[in-house]
Parts: structure tokens; sequence; C-alpha cells
């Protein structure tokens, strides 16, 4: 994860709306925050593509890589590093579970 | 190839990707890249868009970091030209005198635009490099009358960001409208359209046919006997795969570099990938040279798992995209007949696909403003799939559910 964690759990969603190899836009603190659950594990990325800013959630997740829809960069959704191209990662938020099934994002 | 030398020609994208991949699949041989640029890799794509318009800084369109290429022990030679090929000896000659032996030579070369015999001069302006780019910025800085020649990608791209410098833009096609041979004439009327709300004036169906240079500008002479001043003119009617390296070397040329669907050109060791390379394609049964960003970089990749014994042909769907204005284009596939799309979604309000069926196949698509039925005809073209134009038509249907569940199982066609 890129941002430093400050503390500030924020509720995003709750995990049963988001099924594995879903990915979902939300808006968090007012800032855009993608959602992705990869194979039960869930990831918070900031939702914009490092190409030239486009919605990450327009564009498509196959439940491992997340092809963005303007220029199909593609990241990997776990790791959130650029697959093609390579040189490239998104920037992610610290993020986790709560006991009560919410899905709890920092935005800093 | 393990402990081989491997020369990259051309410091294009093409080249960067095949480096990068090359190194990604473990190749720990030398690699060499000769470039006759002075600068590392770059992306040509913003050139006629953020770049000209100065709200991308060169910085910003490096393929790789410039300190990548010393990490992954990538050497490059800039500012150099390949002069020659010796295929039989496996050698290089470069302008600055060296020669480099190799074991695997890779040419991508990519193309140069396609001069008019007669239009030269300092207000003149060709678009295909950064220097070029930089050069047209600055004049367009202290400019108010562009006249664009040929209304490609190229030209449209750079009439939508000079219009929204404030310049007064004239675009002449000789064709029935602009992007008529990409596109059809449906989507190119579109685009007209496009241009002309936006204040540029789009003239189908003339050119300009002599140019003369006056005391503080320029005065051009149509087909029609118009004529017109103006400060600039950008020439942008197609360009020339810079193949001559390799025909001087002796491999088949033809409309670029002929390949097979692994890379390989006509001479033992020698690939080529890129603008430059026609290569053929076997769902489409016919050599192929594509003009655009993806097939560039996926060529470069291609020709990697090559030389790293990677034992499978290549056949990639063509992608690619045209950013003018606020509008996204965007293509995948080779359409068959343009003048028999089926339309989903509607021309007019601008956000529409419009395919090309053979028989109950997709074979291509053209998109503006709606680039996630791309993504999915992309996924989909190469897979079986059977599909009318009714249900293109109806956007009730979701294009995702034609993919068929069992994905990657199914056979090639
Ligand atoms: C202004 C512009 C806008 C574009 N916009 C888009 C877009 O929106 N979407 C899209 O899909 N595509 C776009 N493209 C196309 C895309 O940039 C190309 O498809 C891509 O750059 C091809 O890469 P390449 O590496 O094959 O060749 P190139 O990028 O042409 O690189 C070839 C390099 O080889 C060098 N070279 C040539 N001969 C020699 C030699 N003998 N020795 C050494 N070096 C040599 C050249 O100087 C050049 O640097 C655009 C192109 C331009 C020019
Ligand atoms: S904005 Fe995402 S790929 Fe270009």
């Amino acid at each position: 994860m890129s941002s430093a964690m400050t503390g500030q759990w924020q509720e995003a969603m709750a995990l049963d709306d988001l099924w594995e190899g879903e990915m979902e836009g939300v808006e968090i603190g007012g800032k855009k925050v993608l959602l992705v659950n990869v194979d039960g594990e869930i990831r918070a990325y900031e939702n914009r593509c490092p190409h030239q800013a486009w919605a990450l959630d327009e564009g498509d997740f196959d439940g491992r890589e997340i092809t963005c829809v303007r220029h199909m960069w593609v990241f990997d959704a776990l790791e959130g590093h650029g697959v093609n191209p390579d040189n490239c990662r998104l920037s992610g938020f610290p993020c986790r579970v709560s006991e009560d099934g919410m899905i709890l994002v920092d935005v800093g | 190839m393990s402990g081989q030398r491997c020369v990259l020609v051309g410091g294009g994208v093409a080249a960067a990707s095949a480096a990068s991949h090359l190194r990604g699949r473990g190749f720990d041989g030398e690699i060499l890249l000769v470039g006759e640029e002075p600068d590392p890799p770059y992306e040509r794509p913003p050139l006629s868009k953020g770049f000209l318009a100065g709200s991308t800084d060169f910085g910003e369109l490096h393929a790789r970091q410039p300190g990548w290429y010393a990490e992954q022990e990538i050497e490059l030679r800039l500012g150099v030209r390949a002069e020659s090929i010796d295929p039989v000896a496996r050698s290089v000659t470069l302008s600055s005198g060296e020669l480099l032996a190799y074991d695997a030579l890779v040419l991508a070369t990519g193309l140069r635009p396609r001069s008019l015999p007669g239009f030269d001069g300092e207000r003149v302006h060709y678009l295909r490099t950064a220097a070029d780019a930089r050069r047209l910025h600055a004049e367009l800085a202290r400019s108010q009358r562009l006249v664009v020649l040929g209304a490609g990608f190229v030209g449209c791209e750079v009439a939508a960001t000079a219009a929204g410098l404030g310049k007064q833009v004239t675009v002449f096609e000789p064709a029935g409208t602009p992007l008529e041979r990409a596109l059809g004439s449906a989507i190119g009327a579109v685009l007209t359209e496009i241009h002309r709300e936006h204040g540029v004036e789009v003239r189908a169906g003339e050119y300009v046919s002599s140019l003369v240079h006056t005391g503080d500008g320029l005065l051009l002479t149509t087909n029609l006997g118009h004529r017109v001043e103006c400060d600039l003119v950008l020439v942008s009617v197609g360009s020339e795969p810079n193949v001559e390296l390799a025909a001087q070397a002796g491999l088949a040329t033809g409309n670029g570099i002929l390949v097979d669907e692994y890379g390989r050109t006509t001479a033992p060791g020698v690939y080529a990938i890129g603008d430059v390379a026609a290569q053929y394609h076997p769902v489409y049964r016919g050599r192929i040279r594509v003009e655009h960003h993806d097939n560039a970089v996926r060529q470069g990749a291609n020709v990697a798992a090559t030389l790293t014994d990677a034992d499978e042909g290549h056949a990639d769907t063509y992608w690619f995209w045209s950013d003018q204005y606020e509008h996204s284009l965007q293509a995948a596939g080779r359409p068959h007949d343009l003048s028999a799309l089926v339309i989903r979604g509607s021309l007019e309000e601008r956000s529409f696909s419009a395919f090309s069926l053979v028989g109950d196949r997709i074979r291509g698509v053209i998109s503006l403003n709606r680039p996630a039925d791309v993504l999915a005809v992309r996924r989909l073209l190469f897979e079986p799939h059977q599909v009318s134009a009714e249900q293109l038509r109806d956007e009730s249907v979701p294009l995702k559910r034609l993919v068929p569940r069992t994905r990657g199982a199914a056979a090639r066609v």
C-alpha cells in the first residue's frame, strides 16, 4: 500500500455486497475509492487510472486483473502493480474488514 | 538464447517492450538498444494531444524511467543510426562506425510521415517525433491559422488540439470524409460534425495542390482553385515504413518488413516488430501491418517469447484508440466491410459501437464513447461466439454475455 495509515477507518460498504471477483467504485471522505474482492481478499485503491486518471470501476475485473477501459492498461488487483505496462502501480489505501462484516478504508 | 547478444534497432515502444519482456522472461544475455533519436523510448500518442497542448511534460512520456535501462542491464545507444546489416556475418554497422555482432537482431524502425514534394520550409510541419512536436508546439504559440493536410488520425488529433488552443484550423481531406479509410463514411461524418462544432473547418473532397511562402505566412491553392492563407501547415498524408535497412540486407519487404507469426523475417536470427512489421496473421490469413501503439507493444512481447523459446505463434486482436476533444474513439479487430456496420447506440448522440459482422461472428468494432463495448468485444473476437445483428442492436443484451463460459478452453478459429 502506498498511503500511510492514519488509523481513521471509515465504513465503505458491507462485505456481503462485494462478491468475490467484483469491484465497486465508492466515495469515502470525499475520495473516490475502488474496492475489489480478489478471492476473498479485499483491496482499496484510488479509483483513478495512473495513466490518465480515468475511473477504474468503468473498466473490467476478471477476478485477478483490472483493465482500465480507456487505454486498456492492466493491473494486478491483489498487489496493485501494473501488468501492462509493468512500470506503474495503483495507489492503494489501507483497508480491512470489521467483525460485523463492514469494509473499512483509511483514506488518510 | 542464454549468454547471447540481442540487438534491438529502433528506439520506440516496440523495442522497449521487447527489451523489457526479454528480461522479464529471464533472458540473461546482452541487450543493446540502438535508436536514432536522442531520447530513450517514449510514448508517441501524446505528441498530438497533451504534449502538443502543453499540458503533458516530456518526462511523463518515457516508456520506462531512464534509470530502468541500467538496472536491467540494457545498453542504450541513442542518437545513433543502424546503417547496414550483414545477415551472414550477423552484424550491424552503426553511423558511429561501430560494428555490432548479434545473435538475434530485432528491427523496430517504425515509420516516417509521407512527405509531399514541394511542401517544405519553416512553416511546414510533419509530426512523428518529440522534436517535431516541440517545434510544432512552439510555432503554434506564435500562430493563429493552421491548415492540416490529410484527415487521418494524426491530422484529426492535431486539429482537435489546435482548436482547443484557440487556433483557427482548416482540414483538407481529399476523400469524402475524415478518417474514411479507417472508419468508413458514416463514422467519418460523425467526426466531421464534432470537428465543425469545435470550430474546425473541414473541407472534404478537396486538397491543396500548391504552396507559396509569402512574407509572413503561406498561400495555399487547392485543386478546386481556392486560395487559403495561413501561418502553418501540418502535412499528415500517411506514412511509410522504414524498411530500407532490411531491404538493403536482402530481407523480404513489401508494405513493411515481412514476418511470419513468430516475428521472423526471411533472414535467420532477424526479426521485425511494431509499425514497420507486416506480420502474418493466422486468423486473418494474411500479412497485416498495423500503425498502432498496442500492436507495437504486443509484438515486442511476442518476439521476446519467440527468442526465449516459447513455441507459439502470435495472433493478436488489434486494438487502438484516438482521443479527440472530449471524445474517446476506440476500435478492435479488423472490420470486414465498413459500409455494412451494425450500430448499437446512437450516432447522433455520439455514443455508439459499430460492429462488423461476417456471418454470425463479430470481425471488428469501432466505438465512440463506449469503451466498455470494445473491452468486451476484444475478449470475444477470437473466441467461438454466435451473434445476430438484432442482438447487437439491442442494448438490453449485454455484450459480456456473448462470451462463452469456458473461456480459454475453446479452440481458436
Ligand atoms: C502523433 C502520433 C499520435 C499517435 N496516437 C496514437 C493513438 O492515439 N493510439 C494508438 O494506438 N497509436 C497512436 N500512435 C501510433 C503509435 O505511436 C505507434 O504505433 C508506435 O509508436 C509504434 O512504435 P514502434 O516502436 O513500432 O515505432 P516508432 O515509435 O516509430 O519507433 C521507431 C524508432 O526507430 C528509430 N529508427 C528508425 N530507423 C532507425 C535506424 N536505422 N537506426 C536506429 N533507429 C532507427 C526511429 O527514429 C524511431 O525512434 C500515434 C503516433 C503518432 C506519431
Ligand atoms: S486512463 Fe487508464 S489506460 Fe489510459
